[in-house]
């Protein structure tokens, strides 16, 4: 007789040897030959062999079974025993197919991504197309594998019970989520992707490709969006480069048209050899050392003074609407590339962003303006660009308030994002920002991550406390809701589950930090090998980066602050200052957690008020189903983000701006808030500054505004749509008669035979602005 | 991309409007691509006013 045995989850059940009697009738049915009292003799054996083995013995389900097809076989029952294992092995795939990641596998294959949750976790991927689905596989898997074999038990237990999340969980134990790619480093001398080396660009049409690769490269080698940090600075040598190079060829130009032809390589050696000595060349801001060398030169060159100086003239008149003109279509491209280009094996738009906002150089200032005039006017067909996300760094003395040398282009920027929803705006004035900020080094202007994410304090190098060159490693939120459902009205109990849940999440960072830590330089091509991380340029190919990741963040979130709040004491923050100083005491409390683990590591722990896409819905589902449905809580299909203030909350927009800044202030891995502005903004554009203005007063550090940006793809209409186009008329997809949009101006040159499928360049040109009433 | 159909000389069946949002920070191109809990989140969105309010005694 045997103890039990064991299943395959593991549990212990007792043994009944007409189980295994019925099994092999099962086999010998199918092979049709049923002979009872084989069957029986045969069960007794195989019981025989695990008692002879010892007494106390409790084998497995498959050690059984595997003797039972040693013992078919030495009855003489091949035939059988063959029966057997087919249908073993059918058994198996069964299970293994009802296994939750065959199920997972199942919905990506056949759903639809419009009836599939799992196939829109992220709004970027595109889940219906072959690359998004192999992606999902592969993620789904890696999230499987690492739960059943890397994660410390009581991770994967908080993780899986929704107590906190690990994000980006299926690139656990790859690589690290983002960085503010300086890229005026990067270009200099240029570059290789891994694919082939790009020589130091040359213009500023160069400059915006490459920044376009720098990007996309550096997507594929982490697991978040990307940021380049100075776009102004970045790109303005771009710009001065252009402008000396259009500048010599108008003077060569001139000289060609008044018949005093020159030699173009010589002029081009006796400017450099100006700038070789005196530092100074042809720029934007005309520089009277360069020009008065330049003359003499010119004029041995050509023979002729008057004619010299003409040619200056003509050169200085000329090149700077020209460089102007070749900025725009620089920016322009660099809009309509990151707009379709695509990363990790096509399946995704790299996540992209860019910062600028305080280069008061003149070459940084055209980038600045012609970035927002190409984000005005929009993509192809009149569409909002989607990407970059674009932020504008504000500042007193620099562009905030008139008389500030970038004044203009703040003004430009509230003009665009009031249409286009972009740029964003950074407040390098909040206390916390300005608090790193030295006007002698750029590169602790403050940056962020379009998603918010937040660099700058380094306690690992307090040399290093600066923007550039730094990210975040990982990060994992908190389902604060939870901890105060289950805390029942007890502070004190939440208080302890807090800081529990907080050092378990600390732990986890720490363990994935050590996986993270031992990867070389050779798995991150870019990142570390073209010396994108600060510190990596130092390394070799084998190095590990486990130091330099050091400059990194590891970050602890949370969720449904609001929801806590109302779980806790019955209100929001939104609903008295009582609970407002409630819901400062539990992020301040949180701020306090990380700031004791970055003292006890020397490490960059830092705390992030989470931007949660596929996590917004997954603790309030798992909350619902654990305690039902709960007023001001579970009653929702999400949890309110981070420390917002509801959204369906009415509120005015600055009560809502001087309620969320103080908790900007404890975040330091990153925050944003939003205000929703109705109707037409672009129309109200004093109301949109004034928001922003107030948003800079109250110490916000990164804040948008959003409003409704509809367009009509069969009009080309671009504005708010209700239920009815208010250009053509149709209802969200209607037809319209040919003649009606004709009529409008519209499809002008086309007939029933020529109306293809493909957008017509002249009836582009034929649209006409909308009337706005 | 217009998608005309002969038959009924009408321009655009089936071609859905595009609204674009905002969701973690990322534009997003419609609202078909939101995950089901950003969905409700979205449309439950109200607007805020920009008047200043009646400073309280």
């Amino acid at each position: 007789m045997l103890n039990g045995i064991i299943k395959r989850d593991g549990r212990v059940v007792m043994y009944d040897i007409s189980k295994i009697k019925m099994a092999i009738l099962k086999a010998m049915e199918a092979d049709g030959k049923t002979d009872f009292a084989k069957a029986e003799e045969i069960a007794v054996n195989v019981e025989n062999h695990f008692v002879e083995r010892g007494a106390n013995i409790t084998p497995t389900v498959e050690e059984i079974q595997d003797q039972v097809e040693v013992e078919l076989m030495k009855a003489g029952f091949d035939s059988v025993a063959k029966r057997y294992i087919l249908y073993r092995a059918s058994r198996n795939n069964i299970r293994e197919r009802n296994t939750s990641l065959m199920k997972i596998f199942d919905e990506i294959t056949f759903s639809d991504a419009l009836n599939s949750d799992v196939k829109r976790e992220n709004a970027n991927v595109d889940g219906d197309t072959a690359m998004g689905t192999m992606l999902k596989y592969g993620s789904e898997g890696a999230k499987d594998y690492y739960l059943k074999f890397l994660l410390a038990p009581d991770q994967a237990q908080a993780h899986k019970d929704g107590y906190i999340h690990i994000h980006d969980f299926d690139f656990y134990a790859l690589t690290t989520t983002c960085t503010q790619i300086d890229i005026k480093r990067l270009f200099k001398d240029g570059f290789s992707t891994g694919h082939g080396f790009l020589r130091e660009p040359n213009d500023i049409a160069s400059y915006s490709a490459l920044a376009c690769i720098a990007i996309q490269s550096n997507q594929n080698d982490q697991h978040g969006g990307q940021s380049i940090v100075n776009f102004d600075y970045g790109l303005a040598d771009g710009v001065a480069k252009t402008y000396r190079k259009l500048y010599l060829k108008n003077i060569e130009k001139y000289c060609e048209i008044v018949e005093c032809p020159i030699d173009y390589e010589q002029l081009k050696e006796a400017s450099y050899d100006i700038t070789e000595r005196t530092g100074k060349m042809p720029a934007l801001k005309a520089d009277e050392t360069y020009l008065a060398e330049e003359l003499a030169v010119l004029e041995k060159l050509i023979g002729d003074k008057a004619i010299a100086e003409k040619a200056q003239k003509f050169a200085l008149k000329k090149t700077e609407s020209e460089t102007d003109k070749a900025t725009y279509q620089a920016m322009e491209a660099l809009i309509h590339n990151l707009n379709t280009m695509h990363s990790r094996a096509g399946a995704q738009t790299p996540f992209s962003s860019v910062n600028y906002g305080m280069d008061t150089s003149a070459e940084g200032r055209m980038v600045m303006k012609n970035m927002l005039l190409a984000t005005e006017a929009g993509l192809g067909h009149g569409e909002t660009p989607i990407f970059p996300i674009q932020i504008f760094r504000v500042k007193d003395g620099i562009n905030y308030n008139p008389g500030d040398p970038n004044y203009d282009l703040f003004q430009l920027a509230i003009k665009v994002s009031a249409k286009r929803l972009f740029p964003n705006f950074s407040f390098q004035d909040a206390p916390f920002n300005l608090a790193s900020y030295n006007p002698d080094d750029v590169r602790t202007e403050i940056g962020y991550m379009g998603c918010r994410t937040r660099v700058v304090a380094n306690n690992y190098d307090k040399n290093n406390e600066i923007t550039y060159s730094r990210g975040n490693l990982s990060f994992t939120s908190i389902n604060l809701p939870r901890l105060a459902i289950e805390a029942k009205g007890d502070e004190a109990e939440f208080y302890r589950n807090l800081k529990k849940y907080m050092d378990l999440c600390g732990k986890q960072l720490l363990d994935r930090f050590a996986i993270q830590k031992k990867k070389k330089v050779r798995n991150f091509p870019f990142l570390m090998g073209q010396g994108v991380w600060l510190g990596s340029e130092g390394l070799g190919p084998d190095d590990e980066v486990g130091e330099v990741l050091k400059h990194g963040t590891l970050s602890i979130g949370f969720i449904g602050l609001a929801e806590t709040l109302t779980a806790l004491y019955g209100h929001h923050h939104g609903e008295g200052e009582e609970y407002q100083a409630k819901g400062l005491e539990i992020v301040g409390f949180m701020r306090n957690v990380v700031d004791e683990m970055c003292e006890k590591t020397g490490l960059n722990f830092s705390l992030l008020a989470t931007p949660a896409e596929g996590l917004s819905g997954r603790f309030v589902r798992m909350d619902k189903k654990r305690f039902g449905r709960i007023a001001g809580v579970t009653d929702k299909d999400y949890y309110t983000n981070s420390f917002h203030v509801p959204v369906a909350y009415q509120i005015s927009a600055f009560d809502k701006i001087r309620l969320e800044a103080p908790y900007h202030a404890f975040t330091n891995a990153g925050h944003i808030t939003y205000v929703e502005l109705d109707g037409d903004v672009s129309q109200n554009l004093e109301a949109f500054e004034a928001v922003v203005r107030a948003m800079k007063e109250y110490g916000i550090g990164y804040g948008a505004i959003n409003h409704p940006v509809d367009r009509d793809p069969v009009c080309g209409y671009n504005g708010i749509i209700g239920d009815v186009c208010p250009r053509c008329g149709r209802r969200d997809g209607e037809g319209v008669p040919l003649e009606k949009l004709q009529k409008l101006g519209l499809y002008k040159h086309l007939n029933a035979s020529t109306l293809g499928q493909c957008g017509n360049p002249d009836e582009e040109a034929d649209r006409i602005p909308n009337p706005l009433v | 991309m217009a998608n005309y159909n002969p038959e009924t000389g009408l321009v655009g069946e089936g071609v859905k409007f595009e609204r674009i949002r905002r969701i973690t920070g990322y534009l997003v191109g419609t609202v078909d691509r939101f995950n089901d809990a950003k969905r409700a989140e979205e449309s439950q969105r109200v607007k805020h006013t920009v008047v200043k309010p009646v400073e309280k005694n």
